[in-house]
């Protein structure tokens, strides 16, 4: 049986590389069907604007199963597009409808600098984690499992914060720029492991410190950013990490 | 000597929220007390005036005065640079297609409106009530400046900002000192709901008197006596 397909028309942010700001271009793209995902369809209309020698969008993907967190955009306004707790490569085009346009743009952000059209720096992040989100004490060899025991109640606990995968869209939905989900997830899940006992003071400090002076703004506790994280990550990651924050400051060495 | 625990609490984001939110739950417990203070007056001029009397006889007032007067300029202190660091760090080009991903409420967005509407209100309040001229008696002072438009409309508006601040504000203070669990977040928002709706109450008293229902119950008492005394 043949497929019904349809058509839709596209408003894509276009920033050329080291310019200030840039503007919207209007594409149209026939032939879809409902079960390409959003990103197959971009991919679609580069390969017919690389066929007529137009210039083909720049846009990020890696994984395409919901897993790296580099294929962030705002399709109409969503972060992360109309899905709820999802990732824009997890977004399929049966969520649109014939004739429908679409706006597309990049993750806005101040500690987020564009790089061309739709993809962002978002280098920051990782200098977060770079501050403290790990551990360097060293653990020794593998242990024996079950030597180290944690409560199995726990260990979800800190598993449902190691799922942030550091798309940076919960920095996108929030009018304060402010990474505070992503921040308080790392640190949340580090503290309720005994690997992270050790450090968790300084860590705790020290990531807050790398958060405030990269730009990244505070928290008026809109929830925006927990409304849209594709991991779920939820706001009692940030209410964690004031816990910590105020156990360092005033009942630690630091 | 180790100071930085306290260099750390105005120059790091989350030392300043933990600043307002509790300088803001305080400045709320401040209002609770205040608005069962005035609601006093709907009972009458020596009710009012007595506990007014009483209060002021107490010699720790003036110390307690100036410790409001921090926690206000805390408050305030800390809002305005939480915020003028938000206004620098928010993003330079707005989206095209701007909305809410669900999580603000008419509260949370309008917050720095609120600020400044109560900002501009409590001056007001100052220089009419707190430096005004006590001669006549607080009772006279104040429900004749309730008999005035202006005046009331002022009362009003700042009773409503007041009202949306705390609807936002109450909750997000405790999130913000890390106070979240699922067992009592559900209570801490009901507790900021009724908070706010009880700072309407502010609104009533000067509308009360605004459209002359103490007359009115003192014209109803008096005929009440009358036929008694018939
Ligand atoms: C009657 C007085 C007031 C009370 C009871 C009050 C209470 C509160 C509370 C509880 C919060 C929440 C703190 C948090 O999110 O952790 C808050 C936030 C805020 N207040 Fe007030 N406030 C009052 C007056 C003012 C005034 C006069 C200003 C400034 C001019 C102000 C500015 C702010 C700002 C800007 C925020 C939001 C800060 C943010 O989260 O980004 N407030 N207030
Ligand atoms: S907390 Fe959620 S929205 Fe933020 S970076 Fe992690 S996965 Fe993305
Ligand atoms: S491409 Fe990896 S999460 Fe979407």
């Amino acid at each position: 049986m043949e497929k019904k397909t349809f058509g839709i028309t596209l408003r894509v942010w276009k920033q050329e590389q080291g310019e200030q700001t840039g503007h919207f271009e209007i594409y149209k793209i026939d032939g879809l069907t409902g079960d390409i995902s959003f990103l197959e369809m971009l991919d679609i209309l580069n390969e017919k604007l690389l066929k007529e020698g137009r210039e083909p969008i720049a846009v990020e993907s890696d994984c395409r199963e919901g897993i790296c967190g580099c294929c962030g955009l705002v399709i109409n306004g969503d972060v992360h597009g109309p899905d709820e707790h999802s990732t824009v490569c997890q977004l399929h085009m049966r969520r649109f409808k014939d004739k429908d346009v679409i706006t597309i743009e990049p993750f806005r952000a101040a500690p987020f600098p564009p790089i061309k059209d739709l993809v962002i720096d978002r280098s920051a992040m990782d200098s977060i984690i770079k501050a403290g989100g790990y551990i360097s004490v060293n653990t020794g060899s593998a242990p024996d499992a079950n030597s180290i025991p944690i409560e199995k109640a726990q260990a979800e606990k800190a598993m449902d914060f190691a799922a942030c995968i550091g798309c940076g869209a919960c920095v996108a939905a929030c009018p304060n720029s402010a990474a505070m989900l992503f921040t308080g997830a790392k640190i949340a899940q580090l503290s309720l492991l005994p690997q992270g006992n050790p450090e968790r003071n300084i860590r705790v400090l020290n990531m807050v410190k790398a958060m405030d002076s990269l730009g990244f703004g505070n928290c008026s506790n809109e929830y925006e950013c927990e409304a849209v994280c594709p991991k779920e990550i939820r706001i009692s990651a940030i209410a964690k990490m004031n816990r910590e924050f105020i156990k360092a400051n005033f009942a630690s060495e630091q | 000597m180790n100071f930085k625990y306290i260099v750390r609490m105005p120059f790091s984001s989350i030392g300043r929220k933990i600043l307002m939110a509790s300088s803001g739950l305080l400045l709320a417990l401040f209002m609770l007390v205040h608005l069962g203070e005035n609601l006093l007056i709907l009972k009458g001029e020596s009710a009012y005036n007595g506990w007014v009397d009483l209060l002021l006889s107490n010699p720790l007032i003036p110390a307690m005065e100036v410790g409001l007067l921090v926690l206000f300029l805390l408050h305030i202190f800390f809002g305005l640079w939480v915020r003028f660091e938000d206004w620098k760090n928010s993003r330079k080009r707005n989206y095209e297609v701007n909305k809410s991903q669900g999580g603000r409420t008419i509260g949370s967005a309008t917050m720095l409106y609120t600020a400044f509407a109560l900002l501009l209100y409590l001056v007001y309040h100052m220089i009419h009530f707190r430096f005004a001229d006590h001669s006549m008696g607080f009772y006279q002072m104040v429900t004749e400046a309730f008999r005035d438009k202006f005046f009331v409309s002022i009362y009003v508006l700042g009773a409503l900002a007041l009202a949306l601040h705390l609807s936002h504000g109450f909750q997000s203070a405790f999130q913000t000192l890390g106070i979240q669990h699922e067992k009592y977040t559900p209570v801490i928002k009901a507790t900021g709901w009724i908070v706010s709706a009880l700072m309407i109450l502010f609104a009533f008293i000067s509308i009360y008197f605004f459209a002359g229902f103490d007359a009115k119950l003192q014209y109803e008492q008096e005929k009440v006596l009358e036929t008694v005394i018939e």
